[in-house]
């Protein structure tokens, strides 16, 4: 758990709405400048269609390189793992399956409907992140953790056959989420 | 034979014309002859499908339980059940008594040709009821014999043969006596009147091994010690095999052995995914070809005006010119029958012999393309039929049997192999694209007076290797010139509204660089597509009631009345002249084929953007109908297929690849996509005509007919899309 | 990789590839045959079996997450001699043609009854996403509902 270093001199507020509950951060204008850099290179991933896929606005997930619906009009359920008898895991196992090439990775699933980005601005996908009455509760190091350790998230980078990666390396990913976080977890306006 | 041989009879005189004349090549290149071949070959589809006697036997057992042995395979269509009623009619046995299993090639030759056509029960309607009349009068010679009563105080009941105050049963009949050999008159059969068992609806007879999963499927076939091959195909279309050497294949784990042949490299290992895993590993060398196919290459070929063409309809004198002249074409891409069982084969070879299980609607053909790739005897290979998980004509080849029995052979074990999905939709065989042109002119009062249909297609029957079974000794090559275009792809392309003074058929047929097949129906999907399409617009553009267009321009000859009375039907139980609520919208169409009328109503809306069908209507008249519900069930399978072919299904190529390859993104219909079906039955004359196939004809365009309806937007390719 | 489970409520212990798909071993390692492969991609459910009270398609199921887990097939819907109320509906309506999709369509609607047992019409369009070529599908929906009824009166 890394602390996030707290500059007194300007507050910077950075979200629209003001401080996001809970992961308020203050930081100085240069390492908000990083942090938003950082943030952009971030963008570049999540607003990948491999993780996008995943993040839907709506109730259905996506899939391919192509971000077309998932087939057989599968939903995502009131514990967003699918309909009684379509599950995520009626298909979708624990790691990618060599055989149907179906993907698979530890509880694979949709995450709350709080949390989904397609349609949204780079700002709201930021305020999406932060705030934690819509990302899961999750404290900055929460989000550090889900973005760099989270087997689900990680499998962005080991996505099975035919399926493109995103467009930075997951350690380059993991560098900028860490610098995004450590520099205040600043997101555009 | 009972007086009726007609069917028979006819068929060995017509085949026996096509074959006097396809021998003469040189008499062949007179239009006259050409359309009379062309008709002979619409009206019987396949004139030489019963060319051959059926073989047809029961066995009698001791428990009185009766087992027949069907020359013809179950594919769904029923035919098991309806074989046993229509056996059970004459021999006055109670239905439940008898089983009906596939014959075994070795047991003795069976059906010589195939399964489709929607020909089996048209063909074995007669034979078998005077077979099992027949052997009824036999059992009760022997058993007047055996009983010391006379043949004429006997009667039967039930399976048992009372009289003079004594009854045995068929099974001990059949165990005690021991003389057959004796020559009756041919009983006379039961007419309609008496009928016990034809036209009711009992249920299939395979349902409760159907329901609890039991291992009746060609591709559950197994053997003790069974290994597993997997066989490398070719990546994309007109690659060649030159040469593999095993690579890193042979120390995979479980790998037995890799097997290299002239034109074939198998793996054979302990478990499948063994197999598939070290198949990945041979080095293998391709010969690509020079350039990659496109899609666009297949368009080229198929179109009207590319390739070959042959007329194979004419009367009067078609004249297109000055006003009220209407051109219009329709396309339909490439299809996959789209069974859900992949085509597999379980083979054992010993000592020089081999036995194939697999599903397969060419029992012969199977057991000869074994024989000549083992360069064994026909004798020595035992081909036997298992129920198939679909067959809709992909079963019509069957490469994997000699794949199969050849990596057996090579290992010394019983060996399975199968076709993976990507293979089935990459290496199988696909049902041909076509384009029709049609194109009319009309009298000032709204009626047709000149129509001209162009239909252009590629091999549906020339590329089986079915046709050299019948065709034998010409070669396919010779037979393509002969005949001029693909008698399967025409199928349902003549025009039928003989009320129109003037009409003409013309058959285009250009080659694919690939293998197309047979398909449910073969051409009646898209030349029905195409007709119904075009009258309907016709109808609407001289302001007509498309229901009384088709009626008024279709004549009294015998098709024609049937196709007028399943239009009335279809319209009265629909309700045609009462409009539908807002934002719903019906369209009508018909077609005929193997005798079989057919008309449907599609009943449409617009919802999420896309066409949903909600309900077909459809009046269907097969003739004498021995299952009710196996006739309704094959009417409502046809219609949710032909509908999923027409709004969804499409394949393309690209750089030499079928796109897409795999189920899912190759959208079938869903349960969610199944309209309620309501059918009406009829039932005109006195033998029963062809059931399997003639449903799914008028489907597309009666979906296409209700969307113009609709949205007033004339959808003119299949599959059906509102947007583009 | 030695892999133990139950299998229509009998303890299996079975030794193959860890990846290998558990329909393979259902089918050619304990030769039980009703769970059908169709496409291997987890498209089109032939292969649907339960496991630990879900649906699931077992063509994309590696052997080895099949440790300790509780696995029904088509042979032991129901218990020996009997039928399930699926099947019985199936055989009432006549839904089979050629039969081969049956069971994992059969394995699918047990399923959704287990957890809606009285589904909508809506219910079965979303949650029964097997294929099926014959087109049995509006034999079927009358069957569901049969089946619903048969279970629920049970």
């Amino acid at each position: 758990m890394k602390k996030i270093a707290v500059f007194g001199l300007i507050v910077f507020q950075i979200i629209a709405l003001g401080f996001v509950d809970g992961n308020q951060a203050t930081t100085s204008p240069d390492k908000a400048e990083e942090s938003l850099q950082a943030f952009q290179k971030m963008l570049t991933v999540i607003k990948h269609n491999r993780c996008m896929n995943c993040h839907p606005s709506d109730d259905h997930p996506r899939q391919g390189d192509d971000a077309h619906l998932h087939l057989f009009n599968v939903q995502r359920g009131k514990d967003n793992q699918g309909l009684p008898t379509m599950r995520c895991n009626t298909c979708h196992q624990k790691e990618n399956n060599p055989y149907s090439n179906v993907p698979g990775a530890p509880h694979w699933q949709l995450p709350a409907k709080s949390m989904g980005w397609q349609g949204l601005s780079d700002a709201q996908i930021g305020e999406v992140l932060l705030n934690k009455s819509k990302n899961g509760g999750r404290s900055l190091s929460d989000l550090l953790h889900h973005m760099t350790k989270d087997p689900l998230v990680l499998w962005a980078w080991n996505p099975g056959k035919n399926r493109e990666k995103p467009p930075l390396s997951q350690q380059e990913f993991a560098k900028a989420v860490k610098t995004w976080i450590d520099n205040g977890a600043v997101v555009p306006k | 034979m009972a007086k009726k041989t007609f069917n028979r009879r006819k068929f060995i005189i017509r085949s026996g014309v096509g074959l006097g004349v396809l021998f003469g090549v040189g008499l062949l290149g007179r239009g006259p002859l050409r359309r009379m071949l062309a008709q002979t070959a619409e009206e019987t589809i396949l004139p030489f499908d019963n060319k051959f006697d059926a073989y047809l036997w029961f066995e009698i057992k001791p428990d009185n339980q009766i087992i027949l042995r069907s020359p013809k395979v179950e594919m769904g269509q029923g035919i098991f059940t309806a074989l046993a009623q229509i056996a059970a009619e004459e021999l006055e046995v109670d239905w439940e008594t008898i089983t009906v299993v596939h014959a075994n090639t070795a047991q003795g030759p069976i059906d010589f040709v195939s399964t489709g056509g929607s020909l089996s029960i048209t063909g074995l309607y007669e034979p078998l009821r005077a077979l099992a009349a027949t052997m009824r009068e036999m059992l009760k010679v022997n058993a007047a014999e055996l009983m010391g009563v006379s043949v004429n105080a006997l009667s039967v009941k039930n399976g048992e043969i009372v009289g003079g105050g004594k009854k045995m049963t068929y099974g001990e009949v059949a165990e005690k006596a021991s003389n057959w050999d004796f020559k009756i008159d041919q009983p006379t059969l039961k007419s309609k009147s008496q009928f016990k068992f034809i036209g009711k609806a009992l249920p299939r007879i395979d349902l409760v091994a159907k329901v609890k999963g039991e291992p009746i499927f060609g591709i559950d076939g197994s053997f003790p010690d069974m290994l597993y091959g997997s066989v490398l195909r070719p990546p994309v279309v007109g690659a060649k095999f030159i040469s593999a050497t095993p690579g890193k294949a042979a120390q995979m784990p479980g790998v037995i052995k890799v097997v290299i042949e002239k034109d074939f490299i198998g793996v054979v290992a302990e478990s499948r995914v063994q197999a598939e895993d070290a198949k990945h590993q041979v080095d293998v060398k391709w010969q690509m070809p020079e350039k990659l196919l496109q899609q666009a290459d297949v368009d080229a070929l198929i179109k009207v005006g590319a390739g070959n063409d042959v007329v194979i309809q004419t009367e009067g004198s078609v004249a297109l010119t000055g006003e009220n002249v209407f051109i219009r074409e329709y396309f339909t891409p490439m299809g996959a029958h789209g069974h859900i069982e992949p085509n597999g084969a379980s083979a054992h070879y010993q000592n020089g012999k081999v036995t194939v299980k697999l599903s397969t609607q060419v029992a012969n053909l199977t057991r000869k393309e074994v024989a000549n790739a083992l360069n064994i005897k026909e004798d020595d290979v035992d081909v036997q039929p298992q129920y198939l998980g679909g067959g809709f004509g992909r079963r019509l080849e069957t490469p994997h049997a000699v794949e199969a029995a050849l990596l057996s052979k090579a290992v010394g074990k019983p060996v399975h192999v199968f076709f993976e999905r990507t293979e089935e939709f990459q290496n199988g065989i696909l049902r041909p694209p076509s384009h029709n042109v049609l194109k009319a002119k009309l009298t000032k009062d709204g009626n047709i007076e000149s129509i001209e249909h162009h239909t252009a297609s590629s091999d549906v029957a020339f590329d089986s290797s079915l046709i050299s079974v019948f065709l034998k000794p010409m070669s396919n090559d010779v037979a393509k010139a002969v005949v001029g275009a693909d008698f399967g792809a025409w199928r349902g392309g003549m025009i039928q509204y003989k009320a129109i003074p003037n009409y003409k058929t013309v058959a285009w047929h250009a080659e694919l660089p690939f293998k197309t097949s047979w398909w449910r129906g073969l051409g009646l999907l898209s030349n029905t597509f195409a007709i119904e399409s075009f009258m309907d617009e016709l109808a609407h553009e001289t302001k007509q009631d498309p229901l009384a267009f088709r009626l008024k321009h279709l004549a009294d000859n015998e098709k024609g009345k049937l196709l007028k009375s399943v239009l009335k039907a279809a319209a009265q139980q629909a309700e045609w002249d009462k409009p539908l609520p807002a934002g719903k919208a019906r369209g009508i169409a018909c077609s005929i084929d193997v005798g079989t009328p057919v008309a449907q109503i599609a009943e449409v809306e617009i919802k999420d953007g896309k066409i949903k069908v909600n309900k077909v209507i459809c009046a269907i008249d097969p003739g004498l109908i021995i299952n009710p519900d196996g006739v309704k069930a094959q009417t409502e399978g046809a219609i949710i297929m032909g509908m999923s072919a027409s709004m969804f299904e499409e394949i393309t190529i690209k750089d030499g690849k079928m796109q897409p390859n795999t189920f899912g993104y190759y959208q079938m219909a869903f349960i969610r996509d199944a309209p309620e079906i309501e059918v009406v039955l009829l039932s005109s004359g006195e033998n029963p005509r062809g059931m399997g196939e003639p449903p799914i004809g008028p489907i597309g365009a009666a979906i296409a007919n209700a969307v113009f309806q609709l949205t007033g937007k004339r959808l003119n390719r299949i599959p059906l899309k509102l947007e583009g | 990789m030695k892999i133990e489970f139950t299998l229509n409520g009998t303890p299996q212990s079975v030794d193959v590839p860890e990846n290998m798909p558990l329909l393979w071993v259902v089918r050619d390692v304990l030769n039980l045959k009703g769970t059908k492969f169709g496409c291997g991609k987890a498209m089109c459910g032939a292969c649907t079996l339960h496991i630990d009270g879900d649906a699931v398609r077992s063509c994309s199921y590696s052997a080895q997450y099949a440790q300790g887990k509780n696995i029904t097939t088509i042979e032991g819907l129901a218990p020996e001699g009997s039928l399930h109320p699926v099947q019985q509906a199936w055989i009432d309506e006549v839904v089979p043609q050629c039969g081969y999709c049956q069971p994992g369509f059969m394995m699918a609607v047990a399923n959704l009854l287990d957890k809606i047992p009285n589904p909508s019409d809506e219910d079965i369009d979303d949650n029964i996403t097997n294929l099926c070529r014959c087109g049995t599908y509006y034999r079927m929906r009358k069957a569901i509902h049969r089946a619903a009824a048969l279970k629920n009166n049970l």
